[in-house]
């Protein structure tokens, strides 16, 4: 490494490891892709850019990697300020949506590559290579040509050319969107498991909030260049903060209600419980297997207007007074299903009622 | 031709049967010349034309052992090699900026630079001819054919490579920079490999058009002779079966040579796979 200048100490601070975007807007023309992103993201954390198709993750990955500049703003990785270097002077290694395999090259000149443009002499880097390899299960396949792969082999290829380098982060952009459901749910766990064998901070961009959900330690849900809301998977799950955050993830009741204290009053003046939070006009979201089949208080009245039998759980949509749309419930299979026409009561908990802010379908 | 209906009526069927007579009709047409020149450099007829009568390979002996064909020759194939080198070299260069940059007016750059393919090789000659000889007083020589060709077969490579960077995956640039490869070592390590076929594609064009080119040769070379034009002053003789042979050797010349400029693409890829196995072997 360089010897830092000393007049460069202002910028580097050492307490803010991982990476650090502040303040960051990025526009496109008129357009703005991103619109003043603050986020930290920690040493070794596998975390997840999620939101809908043009939120802006592919332009936060790019800006992380150096392939984009931002208008304004600061990046920060690992305590050195980044945003005005060029991405092969950035200790960052992207995974493409495409893969980008050179396809002129064997597996294992493509894994090697990386190693060679840093001049690393060529038993070692044919060694390191060797191992990246071996740690995607793929040792045998270096003499391959990448046309001779599939798309999930091509796509641990990528995995071990960008891992090879030993980044202190490494970005993937969707790297499974191209593969059928089956071998990406095998990958998202491969991938899971070389994140932990690596501790290598993983910034992991998708659409698909399952794929987000089972993979990230964190989750960043955006919407339209900002973040909505970060946590965990299990904190914006049971406490989104937006009726846009609890429609992507998962899927959810919405209700219009007036709140007062830990009783919403729907429209058809049923009282319901919830979890309060704020008063007066709000909006009333409840998950599909918070519901229960259950009478008395704080219950809806409704009839049974579809049921699915969907292998795990049995699905049944319920009309009610109560709600413009289907109330969606689960039901946990081996439970009582009722009839299609029959009437059934809904209730839930005081916690499963979460509060958000009033306003129409997203 | 693949048959976009299968079943037709009658009058579908005789339509297309007198299409297919038609097209065969043209082939004939463009091809018996060719075919008759081929078959007339075998006749052993002394003045090259009907009748056959007879097998003989004496017109090519002669025309391999005559020294003027041989000067000939050699002029054209040096000068086809500096041709070849000058247009694979300006025309790659040139179709990186028609490609990549953001140059306001390209469309309009991209037309001006193919233009000299468009062009009459006559303007060329004649426009070069006076800027070489009247502006800069210059003595003709190979050289300015050199010059002169080169201005006409450089719009096919920049074609070529234009046409292959335009599909150009940009993910692989942007993935080497990624794994550390600055701007130079981007360019020799994965987008010239790559593009190297286009390059070569085009290097071959080049010298087969320069083979056989006449026109702008005949304005700019001065003394000299290459073939196409040492066949023009012989046949203003009379045409002989010695000029049949040349002109068989030559086509058979250019048709081995886009033989191998088609087949180049695949030819580069199992070649480097073999490097490649016996490599990482
Ligand atoms: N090169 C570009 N030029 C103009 N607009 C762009 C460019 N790249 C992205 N955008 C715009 O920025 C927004 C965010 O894009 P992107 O980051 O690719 O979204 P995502 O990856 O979440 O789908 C989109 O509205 C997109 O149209
Ligand atoms: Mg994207």
């Amino acid at each position: 490494m360089t010897t830092v200048p000393p007049l460069a100490d202002a910028d580097s601070r050492p307490d803010t490891a991982g990476i650090d975007l502040r303040g960051v807007v990025k526009q496109y023309g008129t357009q703005a892709a991103l619109r003043g992103l603050d986020l930290q993201i920690r040493d070794g954390e596998f975390f997840c850019l999620l939101g809908p198709s043009g939120c802006g993750k592919t332009t936060t990955l790019n800006l992380i990697g150096g392939f984009v500049a931002p208008t304004e703003g600061e990046i920060w990785i690992q305590g050195k300020r980044v945003d005005q270097l060029p991405p092969h002077k950035r200790p960052v290694n992207t995974v493409f949506q495409s893969y980008a395999l050179f396809p002129h090259m064997s597996v294992l000149e493509n894994v090697r590559f990386g190693l060679k443009m840093d001049r690393v002499p060529r038993d070692v880097s044919s060694e390191r290579a060797a191992q990246a390899l071996g740690l995607v299960g793929l040792e045998e396949f270096g003499s391959r040509m990448p046309a001779q792969l599939s798309g999930g082999q091509q796509q641990r290829v990528a995995v071990a050319r960008a891992l090879v380098k030993r980044p202190a982060v490494l970005l993937l952009d969707e790297p499974l969107g191209a593969l059928d459901l089956k071998l990406r749910q095998r990958l998202q766990i491969e991938l899971a498991q070389i994140h932990r064998d690596v501790g290598t901070t993983f910034v992991y961009v998708t659409h698909d909030q399952e794929e987000a959900m089972s993979m990230a330690d964190r989750i960043a849900v955006m919407n339209g260049g900002r973040i909505e809301q970060l946590g965990t998977p299990e904190e914006i799950y049971r406490g989104p903060v937006s009726r846009f955050v609890a429609d992507f993830i998962g899927d959810s009741n919405f209700f219009e209600a007036t709140v007062e204290g830990a009783v919403a009053q729907l429209p058809d003046g049923s009282r319901v419980a919830c979890a309060g939070g704020r008063s007066g006009a709000a909006t009333l979201m409840v998950r599909p297997e918070a519901i229960v089949l259950h009478g008395g208080d704080g219950s809806i009245a409704g009839h049974v207007v579809q049921t699915s039998f969907l292998g795990s759980y049995i699905r049944i949509a319920v009309e009610t007074p109560a709600a413009g749309a289907p109330v969606i419930v689960a039901l946990r299979d081996g439970a009582a299903v009722p009839a299609l026409g029959e009437g059934v009561m809904l209730s839930w908990t005081a916690a499963d009622g979460v509060v958000l802010e009033p306003g129409p379908a997203a | 031709m693949a048959h976009d209906v299968e079943v037709l009526s009658r009058g579908a069927r005789v339509a297309r049967a007198l299409l297919n007579g038609y097209a065969l009709a043209i082939y004939l047409f463009l091809f018996a010349p060719i075919v008759l020149l081929v078959l007339f450099s075998f006749n052993a007829n002394r003045y090259g034309t009907f009748p056959i009568t007879g097998w003989t390979l004496e017109w090519y002996r002669a025309a391999v052992s005559d020294y003027q064909v041989h000067g000939a020759v050699t002029t054209t194939l040096k000068v086809a090699a500096q041709v070849t080198l000058i247009s694979a070299i300006v025309g790659t260069a040139a179709a990186f900026p028609l490609v990549r940059s953001r140059l306001p007016f390209r469309e309009g750059i991209r037309i001006v630079l193919i233009l000299p393919i468009m062009i009459p090789g006559l303007l060329i000659g004649v426009s070069l001819l006076v800027l070489f000889v009247s502006t800069f007083h210059w003595q003709l020589s190979e050289e300015t054919a050199v010059i002169g060709q080169s201005v006409y077969t450089t719009p096919f490579v920049i074609l070529l490579v234009a046409a292959r960077l335009q599909g150009f995956d940009n993910a692989l640039e942007r993935a080497a920079a990624d794994l550390g490869a600055n701007t130079f070592q981007r360019l020799r390590r994965v987008v010239l490999p790559l593009i190297f076929p286009a390059i070569l594609a085009g290097a071959l064009f080049a010298f087969t058009l320069s083979l056989d080119e006449f026109i702008i040769t005949y304005f700019l070379i001065g003394a000299n002779n290459t073939l196409p034009i040492y066949i023009y002053t012989q046949i203003k003789f009379g045409i002989t079966p010695e000029v049949n042979a040349v002109a068989s050797l030559l086509l058979a010349g250019s048709l081995t040579l886009l033989a191998v400029a088609f087949a180049l693409p695949q030819l580069v890829r199992r070649a480097r796979r073999a490097v490649m196995r016996v490599t990482t072997a």
